[in-house]
C-alpha cells in the first residue's frame, strides 16, 4: 500500500498546511482556529433591554445559556444589556479541554501505573469546566452540538481506551461553537474519533472480491447531522406531497455517498504493522496524539467512481479531498439544513417543541448568517451555516421571551439531568475543581443515576431522539416532540430522586473518610485528605440564615432554582413538608440545614423544576 | 406535627445501588370493543429480545451444503479469515427439520455460538423463522427496483425500522403492536386489579409496549427500587413526615398547566406507586433460578424470570415483556464482535427457558427475537451494512419446534429475493409474525387485525410455529 506523500502537489499542500495550521492552533495554544469573526458594529445600548430587565427575566436567560444561573450572576447582571453579555462570551477566550486533560495525564503518569484518572478524565474535564468555567455560552453550545453531532466512548472500546480521542473531538466542538457549520462538518469528518465511531476509518473503495465502502458515516452525516430524512419547509415542518412527506434519499444516495469517504484513515500509525487499530492500544507511545491530528489520506484507495446523492454529483477520477469537499458542500447547500439543525438547536436552548414560526426565524439566521440583537446591533458574518447569529436567534426570538413563554402551556423542556446537577452545584457555590474525588459522578450513565452520562451517549442517536413523541402522554397527543421524556421512567426517576439526594443531602460527609481514601488508592488516583475533605461540598450558608422562616427560605430558593415559576401548590406542599422538621432552638444548625436541604431537594424534584419554561 | 425526627445519628445515606422499577400510570378510558373476545383464562407472557443494531443473521443461518456453503464462505473471505474455525463447515451446527423426512441431508446450519439454542431447537423447543422483517406489501424484487412497489418507509435506517418493527409506522409511532395486544386483554377484563403490570420492559423500549391503555412498566435489573432519602427518613421519623415528603416526590398536589411539567408529575406518581407494589410482590419470595450468567441479556432476562415468578401477586394473566440486546450493528470488526454477542444470546435464552421449565412454565411463555434488520450478506472490509429481511428464533414449549418456518434465501448476489449486496426482501412480514404470537396469546381474530391493521395485505403462510 503506497501511501501518498501529502505535500506531492500544490493544492495538497495548501491543504495539508492548514491541517496542519489547524492542528498546531488546536493542539498548543488553544487559540480559536474555527470560527468566524463576529461583526457586530453599532453602538452598544446598555440598559436591561428584555432579557436582562428583572432578576426573574435574568435568572430565566442564563438558565437557558449557561450550565446554571448563579445568585452573585444574577444580580450583578440584572439591569444590563443581555446583547452586550452575549457579544462578550462570544469574545472570550475559549475553554479547551486538552490543557485540563493534559494536567490530569501527567498526574497520572506520576502514579507509574494505571490510574483511572486518564479513563476518566474526558469526563472530570467537562463537569470542572461546566460548573467553573467563564465562557458558559461557548460551552453550552459545545454540549448541545454534542448531542447533534453524536461521539461517544460509552462502547468502551478505543475511544475509552485512548482518551485523548474524545479530547480531540469534543475541542473541535469548542472551537468551532461560534464558528461555521460548514468548517465544523469538515473538521469532524477528518477527526479520528469520528472515524472510528462511525467506521470508516480505513474505509477503501470497492474491489472485485464484492467489498464495498462502508456506509455508515455517508447515511447518519445526512440523517443526523445534516438534512434529515424528509424534505422540510423553512419551518421545519415535513413538506407534504398528497398528505405524505417526501424521503430525500434512497439506499442508492447513501451508497453513493459512501464512496466519499474513503481512503482516509488516522495519520502516524503504521498499518502494516498494526492492520487493526486495537492492537495498536497500548503498544504504540503516540497513538493518543494520533488521534488529536486530523485523519490523512490515502488516493489510492479513494473512490474513483462518480459519486451522486442528493442533488449532487461528483465527477469520476475525483480525489479524497477534492471529493469531501465538494460533498460537504453541496449538503450543506440543501435547503433542510437551516430548519433541520436550528429546531434540534432550539431543542437544546429553550423548548422542545418549538412554534413552525420560532424555528423558521431561527433557520433564516442560519441561512442569511445574520441576526439584529435586541440592543440594535447586527452580529453574523453573513455566511450560510454562521453559528452565533443562529444561536442569538434562539435566545432573543419573541417566542422564547419570558412573558410569552411563561403564558404558553406548550413552550419549555425538561432540564436535562445534566444541567440540574450543574445548576445545583453553580446555585450553591459547591466546590468542584476536583471531580476525580467524587466517584459518584464519574459514570452518571445508568437509569440508577443520570441517565445522562456527558459526553457518553449509548449510540449515535444520542441520549434521546429530537423527534420523539412520548406514548400515552399529554405531550404526546398533542404531537409535542418532547425529547427527555424518553429517558424519564420509574427506573430513571427513582434514581434521579436517589442521585440528586446524595448531594444535595451531603451525602459525601456521610461516607467514611478512610473507605473514600482506600477506593480512590485502589484507582491510583492520588489525592489530598484535605481536598478530599472539602471537595464536592455545598454553601448554604445564605439559605441556612432563613431557615427558621419557611416562607422566605422558599421565596429565596424559589428565585433561585426555579426563577420565581413555582407553582402555589408545590410551594405549600414542600412548606409545609419543611415546617415538619423541628428546630430545637435558635441555635439548631443541623435541623436548619435539614430544612434547607430537604427544600432544595424537594424542588429539584417537582415538576415545576425539572420543566424549565 | 413535629417528629421523633433525630438528626444527630444520621446513617450514611446509601450510595445508588438499586435499579429502579418502572412504572407508567394506566390512563384510563373505554375499551375499543363492545365484545371482548381475548381469552385470559390461564397465564401466558410473550417475551420480545430485541437485538438493536441489526443482526447479521447471514452469519447466523448459514448454509450447509459443501457447494453452497462454499459460496458463501468465498463471499464473506474477509471475515471468515478473521472468525478462525469458527465458521469452518465442521464447526457449524447443521439443522433437520421436523417437517422434512429425517435422511433428507440439512441445508443450513446456525453458527456454532449458538449451541443451546441448537439444543432446544432439537428437543422440539425452538424455531427458525426465516427472512422475516416489516413490509406493507409483498414486494418483488423487479417492482422494488422499478421504484413502484409499496414498502415501509426510511427502510435502512436504524430508529425508523425499530419502530416499524414494533409498530407499523417510523419514529413518532405512537402505538406498537405489543401494547395493542395488551390492550385487547385489559378490555376483556384481563389484569383487571393490577393492570400496569401487562407490559413489562427491562430496557428503553419505544412504542411496542404502549397501548390506548396499556403502558409499560420499567424493571431495572437489581430488583425493585427504593427511594434512599425515604429509607432513611422512615427509620427516623415519623410516617406523617415521611409520606408528607413521598407525597411530594410524587407531585400529588401539583396541579400546573403546563403540558410537559403535567407529563412529568404523572411519571413520577405513576412510577412511585407501581415500585412500592413491585417491591412488595417480589419480596414476598422469589426463587433463585440458577443457571443465568452475568451478562447484559441474562441479567435481563433474570429479572424477567423473577417478575414472571410474582405473577400471582402482580395479579397478572396475561403479560408480554421487552428486553434487548444492542451492539449489533456491525459495520466493522464483526468477526470479533458478534460471536461474543450471540453466546450471550444463547446463554440467556437458554438460561430463561430453564427458568420457566424450573417454575412449569414452559408452555406458556413464549420468547422470540426481533431486530432493525437483517444485514447485506457482501461485506465491507470487516462488516456488513444495513439489510432488511432476518432469520429470527422462536423459543417456548408451544413453539412446533426443530423447524426452520419460510424459506431461507440463497447466500448469493443476485437472486429474486434481495435487492442489492443480499439485502434481503422478507418472505414473511413483521405482521404475519405477530399474529401468530397474537393467536396463542389468546387474542381473537378481529383484536388481532386491530393490532395489526397492514395484516390482511397478506395471504397466511400454510403453517403455524406456534
Amino acid at each position: 500500500m503506497v501511501r501518498q506523500r501529502l505535500n506531492s502537489s500544490p493544492r495538497k499542500l495548501a491543504f495539508a498546511s492548514a491541517l496542519a495550521a489547524s492542528f498546531l492552533l488546536t493542539g498548543c495554544d488553544g487559540e480559536d482556529s474555527g470560527s468566524a469573526p463576529i461583526v457586530i458594529d453599532g453602538p452598544s445600548i446598555t440598559t436591561g433591554e428584555g432579557a436582562f430587565a428583572t432578576s426573574q427575566s435574568t435568572a430565566r436567560f442564563l438558565t437557558q445559556a449557561t450550565f446554571g444561573p448563579k445568585p452573585g450572576q444574577v444580580s450583578s447582571l440584572t439591569g444590563t444589556s443581555a446583547s452586550s453579555w452575549f457579544a462578550q462570551q462570544l469574545a472570550m477566550e475559549p475553554t479547551l479541554v486538552e490543557p485540563d486533560f493534559d494536567a490530569y495525564l501527567a498526574l497520572a503518569e506520576e502514579e507509574g501505573e494505571e490510574s483511572e484518572l486518564m479513563f476518566a478524565a474526558p469526563s472530570y474535564v467537562f463537569w470542572k469546566q461546566a460548573i467553573n468555567a467563564p465562557d458558559q455560552l461557548r460551552l453550552r453550545m459545545a454540549f448541545a452540538l454534542s448531542q447533534i453531532l453524536v461521539v461517544s466512548d460509552a462502547g468502551g472500546e478505543i475511544l475509552s481506551d485512548v482518551p485523548e480521542s474524545m479530547v480531540g473531538y469534543q475541542d473541535i466542538l469548542r472551537n468551532h461553537a461560534f464558528g461555521n457549520y460548514r468548517d465544523l462538518l469538515e473538521a469532524i469528518t477528518y477527526n479520528p474519533a469520528m472515524g472510528e465511531w462511525l467506521t470508516y476509518m480505513g474505509n477503501q473503495k470497492a474491489d472485485e472480491t464484492g467489498r464495498v465502502p462502508d456506509e455508515n458515516y455517508a447515511r447518519e452525516l445526512l440523517q443526523l447531522f445534516t438534512v434529515g430524512i424528509v424534505e422540510l419547509q423553512p419551518n421545519g415542518e415535513p413538506r407534504l406531497q398528497n398528505g405524505q412527506s417526501v424521503e430525500l434519499y434512497n439506499n442508492e444516495d447513501v451508497t453513493g455517498l459512501a464512496r466519499v469517504f474513503t481512503g482516509l484513515d488516522i495519520a502516524g500509525l503504521d498499518r502494516q504493522q498494526y492492520p487493526s487499530l486495537v492492537d495498536a492500544v497500548g503498544e504504540v507511545d503516540d497513538l493518543g496524539e494520533n488521534f488529536l491530528r486530523p485523519m490523512t489520506f490515502n488516493d489510492e484507495l479513494h473512490s474513483e467512481r462518480e459519486k451522486r446523492f442528493l442533488n449532487c454529483f461528483i465527477p469520476a477520477g475525483t480525489r479524497t479531498l477534492d471529493s469531501i469537499t465538494q460533498a460537504l458542500d453541496c449538503i450543506m447547500a440543501h435547503p433542510n439544513v437551516g430548519p433541520f439543525v436550528s429546531r434540534q438547536l432550539i431543542q437544546r436552548f429553550t423548548t422542545s417543541d418549538p412554534s413552525p414560526d420560532y424555528v423558521e426565524r431561527v433557520a433564516t439566521a442560519f441561512d442569511t448568517g445574520s441576526f439584529l440583537l435586541p440592543d440594535g446591533r447586527r452580529g453574523g458574518d453573513g455566511s450560510k451555516g454562521d453559528l452565533p447569529p443562529t444561536l442569538a436567534a434562539i435566545l432573543f426570538d419573541p417566542a422564547a421571551q419570558i412573558d410569552q413563554a411563561l403564558d404558553n402551556a406548550q413552550f419549555g423542556k425538561i432540564r436535562e439531568p445534566v444541567l440540574r446537577f450543574t445548576h445545583w452545584a453553580r446555585a450553591f457555590d459547591v466546590e468542584a475543581s476536583k471531580p476525580e474525588y467524587a466517584l459518584e459522578l464519574t459514570d452518571t450513565s445508568g437509569p440508577g443515576a443520570m441517565s445522562q452520562p456527558p459526553p457518553r451517549a449509548r449510540s449515535v442517536f444520542n441520549f434521546y431522539r429530537p423527534g420523539y413523541t412520548a406514548p400515552g402522554t399529554q405531550t404526546g397527543a398533542l404531537g409535542m416532540t418532547v425529547p427527555e421524556l424518553q429517558i424519564v421512567n420509574a427506573t430513571s426517576t427513582t434514581g434521579y430522586i436517589n442521585f440528586m439526594s446524595f448531594w444535595v443531602f451531603g451525602g459525601l460527609d456521610m461516607l467514611d473518610p478512610g473507605e473514600i481514601e482506600a477506593e480512590l488508592t485502589e484507582l491510583n488516583i492520588p489525592f489530598n485528605g484535605a481536598e478530599v475533605a472539602s471537595a464536592w461540598r455545598p454553601d448554604y450558608a445564605a439559605e441556612t440564615a432563613l431557615a427558621n422562616n419557611a416562607p422566605v427560605l422558599l421565596d429565596r430558593l424559589d428565585r433561585i432554582l426555579t426563577y420565581d415559576t413555582m407553582s402555589s401548590e408545590t410551594r405549600a406542599s414542600i412548606e409545609s413538608a419543611v415546617n415538619q422538621i423541628p428546630l430545637d432552638d435558635e441555635q439548631d444548625e443541623e435541623g436548619r440545614e435539614l430544612r434547607v436541604q430537604l427544600a432544595i431537594f424537594l424542588i429539584m424534584t417537582s415538576p415545576d423544576y425539572l420543566v424549565q419554561r | 406535627m413535629p417528629s421523633n425526627l433525630s438528626i444527630s445519628r444520621r446513617n450514611a445515606i446509601r450510595l445508588l445501588g438499586a435499579s429502579a422499577i418502572a412504572g407508567t400510570a394506566m390512563t384510563s378510558g373505554p375499551g375499543v370493543f363492545t365484545s371482548h373476545a381475548a381469552d385470559t383464562s390461564d397465564y401466558r407472557a410473550l417475551v420480545c429480545v430485541f437485538l438493536f443494531g441489526g443482526m447479521d443473521s447471514h452469519d447466523v443461518v448459514i448454509p450447509f451444503q459443501q457447494a453452497e456453503y462454499d459460496g458463501w464462505r468465498a463471499i464473506r473471505r474477509s471475515f471468515v479469515a478473521r472468525q478462525g474455525a469458527s465458521r469452518d463447515r465442521g464447526s457449524l451446527l447443521p439443522l433437520t427439520r421436523a417437517s422434512r423426512p429425517p435422511e433428507d441431508p440439512p441445508q443450513h446450519a446456525l453458527a456454532p455460538e449458538l449451541a443451546s439454542i441448537k439444543a432446544l431447537y432439537d428437543a422440539g423447543d425452538a424455531a427458525v423463522i426465516a427472512n422475516v422483517g416489516p413490509l406493507v406489501e409483498p414486494v418483488t424484487r423487479q417492482a422494488f427496483e422499478a421504484g413502484v412497489a409499496q414498502v415501509p418507509p426510511r427502510l435502512f435506517s436504524h430508529n425508523d425500522q425499530q419502530n416499524i418493527w414494533q409498530a407499523g409506522a417510523p419514529e413518532g409511532a405512537q402505538f406498537g403492536w405489543g401494547g395493542l395486544f395488551a390492550d385487547a386483554v385489559l378490555a376483556s377484563g384481563g389484569n383487571s386489579s393490577r393492570p400496569q403490570f401487562t407490559t413489562i420492559s427491562t430496557e428503553e423500549v419505544g412504542p411496542f409496549l404502549t397501548g390506548r391503555t396499556a403502558s409499560p412498566f420499567r424493571i431495572g435489573i437489581n430488583g425493585a427500587p427504593q427511594i434512599n432519602i425515604l429509607e432513611e427518613f422512615a427509620d427516623q421519623t415519623d410516617p406523617a413526615f415521611v409520606n408528607a415528603v413521598r407525597d411530594q416526590l410524587a407531585s400529588r398536589s401539583f396541579s400546573g398547566g403546563n403540558a410537559i411539567e403535567r407529563d412529568i408529575a404523572a411519571k413520577f406518581a405513576a412510577g412511585l406507586d407501581s415500585n412500592d407494589f413491585y417491591g412488595q410482590a417480589l419480596a414476598q419470595g422469589m426463587p433463585s433460578f440458577s443457571g443465568f450468567g452475568a451478562g447484559p441479556l441474562s441479567a435481563q432476562l433474570r429479572a424477567v424470570a423473577n417478575t414472571i415468578a410474582v405473577r400471582g401477586q402482580l395479579s397478572a394473566s396475561r403479560q408480554i415483556f421487552f428486553v434487548g440486546l444492542g451492539g449489533f450493528d456491525t459495520h466493522s470488526a464483526q468477526a470479533s464482535d458478534l460471536p461474543s454477542l450471540l453466546r450471550e444470546l444463547d446463554r440467556g435464552v437458554a438460561a430463561f427457558h430453564g427458568a420457566m421449565a424450573s417454575l412449569g412454565l414452559a408452555q406458556q411463555v413464549t420468547l422470540f427475537t426481533a431486530s432493525d434488520f437483517g444485514r447485506t450478506l457482501a461485506v465491507n472490509g470487516d462488516g456488513t451494512d444495513h439489510g432488511w429481511g432476518g432469520h429470527h428464533f422462536v423459543v417456548g414449549g408451544a413453539v412446533r419446534g426443530g423447524d426452520i418456518y419460510g424459506e431461507v434465501p440463497p447466500a448469493t448476489i443476485g437472486h429474486d429475493q434481495e435487492v442489492g449486496g443480499g439485502r434481503l426482501i422478507p418472505s414473511l412480514a413483521v405482521d404475519q409474525y405477530a399474529a401468530q404470537f397474537g393467536r396463542w396469546f389468546g387474542l381473537a381474530p378481529s383484536e388481532i387485525e386491530f393490532a395489526l391493521p397492514n395484516l390482511n395485505r397478506f395471504s397466511p403462510p400454510d403453517w403455524n410455529f406456534i
